[in-house]
Order: C-alpha cells, then structure tokens, then sequence
C-alpha cells in the first residue's frame, strides 16, 4: 500500500517535471494521472489497490461518528430517566483477532470513545480486552456488536 | 506488577511527534509571538517525559544518546558566545545584530542573532530538565 502510494507520488513529480512547472495544479494532475496508471496496472501489484483501503478507513470514520452519536443519545437517556432497577453495568471480555499494536489501540480508543462502554485492561497477550459497559442486557450480543462493528472495519482497513 | 501498556505505547509513540512539532513552531516564533526557548525547551521536554512514561529508562537513553550534561554545557556556551561575540564588533557587550536574508523556502527572513541565543536557552532548559528527571527516576 506504501508502495503504490509512494509510486503515485513520484508519478506526480515526474509529471512536474515533464511540464516545468512547479504548481499544486500540476502536481494535483499528475497524481490523477499517476492514479490511472496504476489502476491500469493493478495486476503487478502484490497488495490491493490503495483507493480501496482508503474508502474502508473511510467507511470506518463513518460508522464511528454514527456509533458515537447512537451510543451517546442512549446513555443520555440513561441520564435523564435511569433506571436502577433494570440497570446492569458489567466488566466483560472482549476476545480480539487484532494482532498489531495499533490495530489493538485503534479498536480500544473506538470503544472507549462510545460512551457507555470503557476499555480498562488488555490481556498480557494482547488476544482479550476487559471492556466496562454501563447497562449490558446480553452480554455476547455486546460482544457481537463491537466485533461486527468497529473489529470487522478495522481488519477491513488493515488487512482486507 | 508488569501490565500490558500496549494502548499508552501507542499512542507515546504518535503524540511524540505532535508535541516535538509544537516545540519547535513555539521556538522559532518566539520573536514575533508568544513563545520561545525556554518554553519550546520545555515542551521538548515534555515529549521526552512523555516516552518516558511510557518505555523504560534504558530504552530512552538508547534512543537518545546523548549525555544530557555536556547538551547544558553547550547551550550555555553557545548563549556565552553569541553574547560575547559583539565585543569582537566593537560593541558593547550582547548587543545584538539583525538583518534580512532572501532564503530559497523561506523567503525574505529576518535572521536574528537572539535567535542563536535562544538556542541556547532551548539547549540548556532541555538538558538540565532531563539531567534532573534522569537521576531521579534511574535510582539503579
């Protein structure tokens, strides 16, 4: 992936060259065209073409801003009318097929940036992280939830 | 206990970057904004202590080789000279001289000798700072 973006930047510089001149414009062409020419050859590459994983990391700046604003509109209900008879907060483990530290670190600013739920501990082996939630009906439905959601964007971005 | 620090290493490891960028826009702003270097020395510092929190002591000094006394010593002399190199101009002593340069980046820069005063006012703050935290904190 760094090597195609590395090779659509130099593509651009050539370009500069070619047409001496040195501008943002010219430079923002070429890259363009350096982007169809290697979506043109896309064979040779080992990876998958970058635009793709760009989208994903996209897709998942999306589905967080959505979690965020579900997530907060719930425990602000929470907060305006709880319910303590019915409330069930609960430490959970979250098993993780993550393997990278920043895949793992990514994952856990996700969960703990929803609120009502709160990263306080990875696994020495870093395969389980200890997840606080503020009110769990089911515990695997949590789990499922956060693995479908942000886990499965992550791997898309990272590995996909 | 020896827990997992995985997310605190992480993130260390980006804001470093961040934080070492800030020191040094507020170092070389400081003649015309607020700023300058003992702040900038500060903040540098303050990156340091960051991935000092977050690795061991062992590991910051490999990464950083330097013997933090000798970078004190620098800076002062190069604060000293910068001072004392008016007299040479038959000037009174840390009198300062300015004028404006056309770089190739920057273009028209007004290069300052307190700038190189200043770094050394960076060179020292950073150096005694860490020579402090260093002999606190490696009690082994």
């Amino acid at each position: 992936m760094a090597f195609q973006i590395l090779l659509n930047f130099f593509i651009a510089v050539v370009w500069m060259f070619m047409t001496s001149s040195l501008t943002p414009s010219t430079f923002i062409i070429g890259y363009i065209i350096g982007l169809l020419m290697i979506i043109m050859t896309r064979r040779y590459f080992r990876g998958r073409l970058y635009v793709w994983r760009i989208w994903s990391a996209i897709k998942l700046t999306l589905i967080f801003l959505k979690e965020l604003i579900m997530s907060n509109i719930s425990v602000l209900l929470l907060v305006i009318k709880p319910n303590l008879s019915t409330i069930q907060p609960m430490i959970f483990a979250l098993p993780t097929e993550l393997e990278r530290d920043w895949e793992i670190t990514l994952l856990s600013s996700l969960i703990t940036l929803t609120p009502g739920t709160i990263v306080i501990h990875v696994s020495d082996d870093q395969r389980t992280l200890y997840v606080h939630a503020i009110d769990v009906d089911d515990v695997d439905e949590a789990i499922e939830s956060i693995k479908n959601t942000f886990e499965k964007a992550i791997m898309e971005v990272s590995r996909g | 206990m020896k827990t997992n620090d995985v997310i605190l290493q992480t993130t260390a490891k980006v804001v470093f970057f961040i934080i070492f960028l800030f020191s040094i826009h507020i170092f070389f702003t400081g003649h015309y904004a607020p700023g300058g270097g003992f702040v900038g020395g500060l903040l540098t510092t303050g990156a340091i202590v960051l991935l000092l929190l977050a690795f061991d002591l062992r590991t910051i000094q490999q990464i950083l080789p330097f013997n933090f006394t000798i970078v004190t010593a620098i800076g002062l002399l190069l604060a000293l000279g910068t001072a004392a190199g008016s007299i040479a101009f038959n000037v009174p002593f840390f009198t300062h001289a300015f004028d404006d340069f056309t770089l190739p980046l920057f273009g028209t820069t007004s290069l300052h000798t307190a700038m190189l005063f200043d770094s050394g006012v960076y060179l020292v703050v950073v150096g005694s700072a860490i020579t402090i935290i260093q002999s606190i904190g490696g009690d082994d």
